[in-house]
């Protein structure tokens, strides 16, 4: 390409638009700083005339807010842990070494990754309850597989396969075993892919809501996403500010993932979708 | 070799072995608080189609999906042009764009939830005071009101999917075909049409398949923002199951469903894949 | 010192035989070249012999050890990848002490090593880059640094030369050259341009389809090919050849090719072996055609001078020539012209299987 001068023209009809989408967010972020009385106008209020974070501390200190927050990123981070260690090793698997089968399991990895929840919500439920996890972080964590870890090693075996076996090879001529050659040449260069997987996966883990309906009742185990919307249910009059407070702080890991990491998140999509 | 291993036990346990359970279970009519039950065979699917409850639901849940789906496209396909382009600040415009498809489904539902909201969602007001409309609109609780909302929610949260295939497909297109097209004569909207599109079309057959399914399946956000309402309007397939296991507490009837509404899905997307590689074949072959 | 030797070996993939049977010795010291045109099997002998590539059955031997179940690393082998397969991750100094670390070298002893080699092929001021921040020739030598480092019995090389551009190419050739004839290993190099093979072999193995045709040195693959496919194969521009009868009258043998009637020299005659067919195959090489004068006429098709010599080719009545003129030939494309043929230079082949049906004894 050559210089890049800024384009007026889409930037006047793209600006807009950003500025229409995003307002929702804004919107959140507006009403969680004023005070409540501001809220029931009439006319639309846009900019608070005095800013408090009342709501803020009211979540904090009056709800079970920090203990969801702590379930969740127990949650989001035992999740992504176990999903990279078993997706790493059953990517390489998929993309370097032929054996029966092999083909039949990538076509049932891409199945899997379009199967709905509701499906498995029932019979996850009843093995949960048999094998006496129900209700705890850990079965959470177990039914999480069953979507993260289809695309991480969807997502994974993309990567993977764009290491040339070439190194590979080297690295065994040079006197490595099979393994030495995977953690001393392919970790490393699959490292961005790893990092986008593992991004992906805290993020879809920290996100998910029907699992913890069905499978968690109890605010011990209740991660962010339920236990918010357990306040709106519990309480006689939805404290709009409250819920706007609460979800400003429940995407805060978000932004600062997204924030530093866009770029990871987003080269992933060339190698595979993201479950909706 | 034994680096698969741990992959097969895990997606064995987690999808596989529940996937056979749920063909099991709908053939027993069982008791969600219990977990007690009994075999009743084919009644659950005699009911199921019988019900027209479930044909009710299949052609709601088409509807959300095809209107959704096409927003999605649209503002998808649209937006990726606008930011393939060398706009001010464009990093920050892509995230802008890009960032309510990480948001958790709860907050999305919440925040629009307020703003839709009757008496003191911005949305209203500010219609009100552009004189658009006289009286509060209810956005959740009347048909067709409710059906849309949810389809500009949905079309909203996942656009940036759209975006972002699209996105990175056009910064593979070379410039030489475009510049081509202009030796040719052709104009902005003739290079769209003549050089962009084509070449969007991998990637979209691959982006509508998936979105489709994803919107098929899709249970937190309608859950959340109606429920299923006003009266079944925005009742989907998926809800029903969950209502059926959770609510009428028949988790044989609702394995049934989930199975059914899987069939459906099954036979969109092979038709839909047969199609597409036709398509492909005929291109090659021409 | 140690030789290499694939006995009897089979490669096939599925129920594809890639490689029906491969016997092969190569002695100590010896730098053979595998060429042979795409597909021919010679990366995949190479590989196998590397242990990247398993045999089907057979067995191969470096020194007196069979090798066929030993894993890479085990067989006190280096090898040169055509992408040079350089560690992106680490730098040029890391990449060429790999193998020293995997074999447990000592730290001094590795960072002596690496001085070494260092100063072999110059890279000095290399050694912290990346391999992405290296030119291609540059990103060679470290390829073939970290072969170097661990001083191995038998050095394999994969095309290493062929992602260069050609001054290097040839830089490159008189360097791997020298580095043989200090080093005096065996090296075993696989190259589709016989360029690289004649300047560089001690002798050449050449392949088709799986199945060796010739091995020999240079000099008698040249000017002895074992079969038509050899022949045309090496050599530029490629050996005439073309279909001709054998007639055999009184103590004379004629060969008749287009409208030509060409006397075989005596001695020629003399070793055609007894029951030869009468369809053949004739070859003459271009310097062997001498233009300008001679019994026979033909029609200039094309001329192309290269500076030190022009390249034409003729047409004799249904018979296409390419003769190769010293300097620059006052010829045009249309004209007549006289030409001769060294009698005692022609190849003659069989034609239905195109082996070597007569040779000249070597002057």
């Amino acid at each position: 390409m050559t210089t890049r001068r800024p384009n007026l023209l889409a930037s006047l009809i793209a600006w807009p638009l950003v500025l229409i989408i995003a307002f929702p967010l804004a919107w959140m972020l507006l009403t969680s700083i004023k005070p409540a009385a501001e809220l029931f106008t009439r006319t639309p209020q846009w900019l608070p005339r005095s800013i408090t974070f009342e709501h803020y501390t009211r979540v904090l200190t009056e709800t079970p807010f920090l203990q969801y927050f702590g379930n969740s990123m127990i949650l989001a981070i035992s999740t992504t842990v176990l999903v990279i260690l078993v997706s790493v090793l059953g990517a390489y698997s998929l993309v370097r070494f032929r054996y029966r089968g092999r083909e039949t399991l990538a076509a049932l990895v891409l199945f899997t990754y379009l199967l709905p929840s509701v499906v498995l919500i029932s019979p996850l439920y009843l093995m949960l309850v048999k094998v006496g996890l129900a209700n705890t972080l850990a079965s959470l964590v177990a039914a999480y597989m069953s979507f993260a870890l289809p695309y991480a090693l969807w997502l994974l075996r993309s990567f993977m396969a764009g290491i040339p076996e070439d190194l590979e090879s080297a690295a065994m001529v040079d006197g490595a075993s099979r393994m030495g050659a995977f953690v001393d040449v392919v970790l490393p260069q699959a490292l961005p892919g790893i990092i986008s997987t593992a991004l992906f996966t805290f993020i879809l883990a920290w996100n998910e809501y029907l699992y913890a309906l069905v499978l968690v009742n109890s605010d011990e185990a209740r991660p962010l996403t339920t236990g918010v919307m357990n306040m709106l249910i519990s309480a006689f009059n939805i404290e709009w500010s409250l819920l706007m407070a609460a979800s400003v702080m429940m995407s805060i890991p978000l932004v600062i993932l997204f924030a530093f990491f866009q770029r990871y998140l987003t080269s992933s999509f060339g190698a595979g979708g993201v479950k909706g | 070799m034994a680096l698969i291993a741990p992959t097969i036990l895990v997606l064995g346990a987690v999808i596989v072995y529940p996937l056979l359970s749920a063909i099991y279970l709908s053939f027993f009519s069982i008791y969600t608080p219990t977990l007690e039950g009994h075999f009743v065979g084919l009644a659950n699917y005699r009911d199921l189609l019988g019900s027209g409850g479930f044909w009710s639901a299949l052609v709601t849940t088409a509807i959300w999906t095809v209107g959704t789906l096409t927003l999605q496209i649209l503002v998808g396909v649209g937006m990726a042009l606008l930011l393939q382009q060398n706009i001010l600040f464009r990093s920050l415009a892509r995230g802008l764009v890009l960032f309510p498809y990480f948001l958790s489904t709860v907050v999305a539902v919440l925040v629009w939830r307020w703003l839709f909201n009757d008496l003191y969602g911005i949305l209203n007001q500010m219609l009100m005071n552009a004189g658009i409309i006289a009286a509060p609109v209810n956005w959740l609780g009347a048909m067709p009101n409710a059906m849309l909302s949810i389809m500009v929610v949905g079309a909203w949260k996942f656009f940036p999917f759209v975006v972002i295939a699209v996105l990175a497909r056009l910064q593979t297109i070379p410039e030489s075909l475009y510049e081509a097209a202009r030796i040719d004569g052709a104009g902005p909207v003739s290079r769209f049409f003549d050089v962009t599109l084509p070449q969007l079309r991998d990637v979209l057959t691959i982006v509508i398949l998936l979105r489709t399914v994803w919107d098929f399946k899709e249970f937190d956000l309608i859950y959340l923002m109606t429920g299923g309402g006003p009266v079944n309007g925005t009742r989907t397939l998926p809800l029903i199951v969950y209502n059926q296991a959770f609510g009428l507490n028949q988790m044989g009837m609702a394995a049934a469903y989930a199975v059914s509404m899987m069939l459906v899905m099954l036979v969109f997307m092979l038709a839909y894949l047969r199609r597409a590689n036709a398509r492909s074949e005929a291109d090659s072959a021409a | 010192m140690v030789q290499v030797v694939f006995e009897k070996v089979r490669k096939s993939f599925g129920a594809t035989v890639a490689i029906p049977c491969l016997d092969l010795r190569i002695e100590s010291g010896e730098f053979v070249s595998l060429l042979g045109p795409s597909g021919c099997g010679k990366t995949t002998t190479l590989r196998m012999l590397a242990g990247l590539e398993q045999t089907s059955s057979g067995s191969i031997r470096i020194g007196d050890r069979d090798v066929v179940d030993l894993a890479p690393a085990a067989r006190d082998i280096a090898m040169v990848f055509q992408s040079y397969a350089l560690y992106p991750h680490m730098t040029v100094a890391e990449n060429i002490c790999y193998p020293l670390k995997k074999r447990g070298v000592a730290k001094a002893e590795r960072a002596t090593k690496l001085a070494d080699v260092a100063a072999l092929l110059q890279l000095g001021p290399l050694l912290d880059r990346k391999p992405k921040q290296l030119s291609g020739g540059q990103q060679q030598r470290v390829a073939l640094g970290r072969a170097l480092v661990r001083d191995p019995s038998v050095f394999l090389l994969d095309e290493p030369l062929s992602n260069l551009d050609a001054a290097l190419r040839a830089h490159m050739r008189a360097e791997l050259i020298e580095l043989h004839r200090r080093l005096g290993k065996t090296m075993v190099y696989v190259t589709h341009d016989q360029l690289e093979a004649m300047t560089m072999s001690t002798r050449i193995a050449v392949m088709r389809d799986g199945v060796l045709q010739q091995f020999a040195p240079p000099a008698e693959i040249y000017n002895h090919p074992a079969n038509a496919f050899v022949a045309g194969f090496i050599g530029t521009p490629a050996m005439t050849l073309a279909d001709g009868l054998l007639v055999r009258e009184a103590d004379k043998a004629i060969v008749r090719a287009g409208a030509l009637a060409i006397d075989l020299p005596q001695a020629l005659a003399a070793s055609l072996p007894a029951a030869t067919p009468s369809a053949i195959t004739v070859g003459i090489r271009p310097e062997d055609v001498a233009v300008g004068a001679g019994p026979w006429a033909a029609r200039v098709r094309l001329v192309e001078p290269i500076g030190h010599e022009t390249i034409v080719f003729l047409d004799a009545d249904g018979l296409s020539l390419t003769a190769r003129v010293t300097g620059s030939a006052a010829l045009h494309a249309g004209e007549t012209v006289a030409f001769d043929l060294r009698r005692d230079r022609l190849h003659l082949f069989d034609k239905t299987d195109g082996r070597r049906l007569a040779t000249v004894p070597s002057a």
